[in-house]
């Protein structure tokens, strides 16, 4: 193929003549240091090809060689527990050839060449197959059964199928259709193009996640989509790496983009310490990482939540549940900035480029639950749960509006919740939820009946407490009635006891859903019975005074065998009423 | 159409039956709470209570202080004055008028 010569060098941007059998968004390697690139824009024979590497020392002259092929992924046996920076070259590996920090142009393989992996076919010869039919399995990890599919684009009947040990590249099966095709486990796919799927279903079942603000409140559906917008400092971090560790997914891909390394670190030292509550095995076991952190190239970050999802994709497609956490996405559309600068294009609000919107939007839409293909009309789900860092916490900024108008739950974190130490820091007044509706459903059957009725009536405490608030602050506490001033103290027992959640302590990190719904009755029937006390005339400073509210705030301390005594706590907090009405409340006339 | 009430002692308040007034007598801390909160829930408009007994139970009265119905008035007993029901007309009439007029 013809070799281009650079022309202008820009930071990550560098243009290149006599590009003209290239095309868009292909794949070219960029002088003698062979540094990979990607092919963003094409005028005339020039190409503005944007470098995943660093570009210091490159000069005009310099020749520059098409692949022709787009920036692709590895697909196969070894991603789980691995470590990928954006474009997905293996850090580990990485780390063992070159030392710490990323050298430039460095080559080794998406996934390991050698390690072999025990294949299991489960279809015979002889057998008609389509495309996304699985024709074996791997045991990847101890936790994740790595399905092996036939390719998009392939069909016919099984020639030759074997079991053993393979590596990746090994052929394990042939293929006989129009042509045949041999298959290897490992499969590759461009990053830019949203895996194929039969038919995309509406998200009804909640991604159960053990935080009970999230969980009982703004639920998350599994094939949905959700942003954390919040400042800096409020908790985005904490809350992406509680979902990781707790959320109900069967796989997680983190993508740590453009945020801190220590982040990325805390992600390595704590995950393969704890164990998932489902499977008893290292969270680790089920998890891939990307990490682009802020001291790596500025344009492998515009990659990096492209090669996560497609990763996510490429397990949804074998009929899992996954989940992809983007941390943060605000620093990738700065880096859609950056690009768009040096591309010189027209800049739309606050220099981010024009399509800043239709890139955000096409990032999530390809979130979904979807029957795959493959003729057993499996079903997967692919959750997205993207952060957004907004500067200076005012979400009235291009990336935060331009994510809000797609995803379906909005998380906000609150500069001022955080600084009063409440944990998650998720505001319970402008935080929404699209799934409501069909969690609800979902709840009331699973769970209990009343469960919608019962979050529905804290939610409206909480709301009566914020304009209770205000007068309070007006004129003054007691200037509320007792009923009023209940409220308040119901509402505040919510936040408290309920909202409120330690990630540090060991018991209170996770919450089944079982408790969530125990806990909410637990702190309603305060105030029911509360209720009930004053209209039998007991002193409201009686009912506040209670001991049995130092249990109820106790409560979510409870190991989850334990949680039969929030009951016994719910019947104390009844006795305790009638022992109050009897003997201080009104006479029966 | 409210009605009046007198709660304190069966001695002090055996005076008002005569008037037509419901009379209440009641011994102790919690019977009082308990009857001055019973027959606030009915249509009383005044409630006169004995200063001994309102002694006894401050927030009750407490609470009764920022109702417009009942509303409750101390009244000395047959042993004679405590003094706060004087009080606290004079404070009421401080707060409404900005000076002592008594």
């Amino acid at each position: 193929m013809k070799v281009g010569r650079i022309i202008k060098v820009s930071g990550p941007l560098v243009v290149a003549e006599g590009m003209d059998e290239a095309n868009i968004f292909d794949v070219v390697n960029v002088s003698d240091n062979k540094l990979i690139g990607e092919i963003i824009e094409m005028r005339g024979d020039k190409a503005s090809i944007q470098v995943y590497e660093e570009t210091t020392g490159i000069g005009p002259g310099e020749p520059v060689y098409t692949t022709g092929e787009p920036l692709s992924v590895e697909l196969g046996p070894g991603l789980m527990e691995a470590m990928f920076d954006g474009i997905q070259r293996p850090l580990e590996p990485i780390r063992e050839l070159a030392g710490d920090f990323l050298t430039r142009g460095i080559e080794v393989p998406s996934l390991n060449r050698e390690k072999k992996w025990y294949f299991t076919p489960s279809i015979n010869v002889g057998d008609d197959v389509v495309e996304g039919d699985i024709i074996g399995t791997v045991q990847e990890t101890s936790v994740i059964v790595h399905k092996i599919m036939v390719p998009p684009g392939v069909a016919g009947r099984v020639k030759t199928i074997e079991e053993g040990e393979f590596t990746v590249t090994d052929s394990i099966c042939l293929v006989e259709g129009e042509k045949e095709v041999s298959i290897q486990m490992l499969q590759r796919w461009p990053v830019r193009k949203g895996r194929p799927v039969k038919e995309k279903l509406n998200p009804d079942e909640p991604l159960i996640t053990g935080q009970r603000v999230i969980d009982t409140f703004f639920p998350a559906a599994k094939g949905g989509t959700s942003a954390i917008p919040g400042p800096f400092g409020s908790g985005k971090t904490v809350v992406q790496h509680q979902l990781a560790k707790w959320a109900d997914a069967e796989i997680i891909v983190y993508v740590g983009c453009g945020e801190r390394g220590n982040e990325m670190t805390d992600v390595l030292m704590e995950f393969p310490e704890i164990k998932d509550p489902k499977t008893g095995e290292s969270l680790m076991k089920r998890t891939i990482l990307i990490a682009n952190t802020s001291n790596m190239p500025v344009a492998a970050r515009e990659a990096s939540i492209y090669t996560g999802i497609t990763i996510a994709e490429y397990f949804r497609d074998m009929g899992y549940s996954v989940a992809i956490m983007a941390d943060s996405t605000s620093r990738w559309a700065e880096a859609l900035r950056e690009m768009s600068g040096r591309l010189e294009e027209m800049p739309g609000d606050e220099g981010y480029p024009a399509y800043l919107a239709s890139r955000v939007a096409a990032f999530y839409e390809r979130a979904g639950k979807a029957v795959c293909l493959g003729s057993d009309n499996r079903i997967g789900a692919l959750t997205v749960i993207g952060a957004v860092s907004p500067p200076g916490g005012d979400i009235s900024e291009p990336v935060s509006q331009a994510t809000l108008r797609i995803v379906k739950v909005f998380w906000g974190l609150d500069a001022s919740l955080a600084y009063r130490r409440h944990f998650p820091a998720i505001n319970w007044l402008n935080s929404y939820s699209l799934y409501q509706n069909k969690v609800d459903e979902w709840m009331n059957e699973n769970l209990d009946e009343d469960f919608s009725k019962n979050r529905i009536m804290a939610m409206s405490l909480l709301q009566e407490e914020s304009g209770l608030q205000e007068i309070v602050r007006l004129v003054g506490r007691d200037s509320l009635s007792e009923g009023d001033q209940l409220k308040l103290e119901a509402a505040k027992s919510i936040r408290e006891d309920f909202l409120q959640q330690n990630a540090f302590n060991e018991d209170d990190t996770y919450t089944s859903l079982k408790k969530q719904n125990l806990m909410l009755k637990m702190v309603l029937a305060f105030y029911n019975e509360g209720k009930r006390a004053l209209d039998n005339g007991v002193y409201l400073n009686e009912v506040t005074e209670l001991p049995v509210r130092e249990r109820i705030a106790r409560a979510k301390y409870l190991a989850e065998e334990n949680i039969g005594d929030i009951e016994n706590i719910i019947n104390e907090t009844s006795t305790a009423i009638d022992e109050l009405i009897s003997k201080g409340g009104i006479l029966n006339a | 159409m409210y009605k009046v009430a007198v709660i304190g002692d069966k001695d002090s308040i055996l005076g008002f039956k005569a008037l037509g007034v419901d009379t209440f007598s009641v011994f102790g801390k919690d019977e009082t709470r308990r009857t001055i909160d019973t027959i606030a829930r009915d249509d009383y408009g005044i409630i006169f209570i004995t200063e001994q007994l309102a002694n006894l139970i401050p927030e009750t009265i407490e609470r009764y202080n920022n109702t417009l119905i009942p509303t409750v008035i101390l009244i000395p007993s047959n042993q004679g004055t405590l003094n706060i029901g004087m009080d606290r007309i004079n404070k009421s009439v401080e707060k409404a008028i900005g000076t002592n007029i008594l």
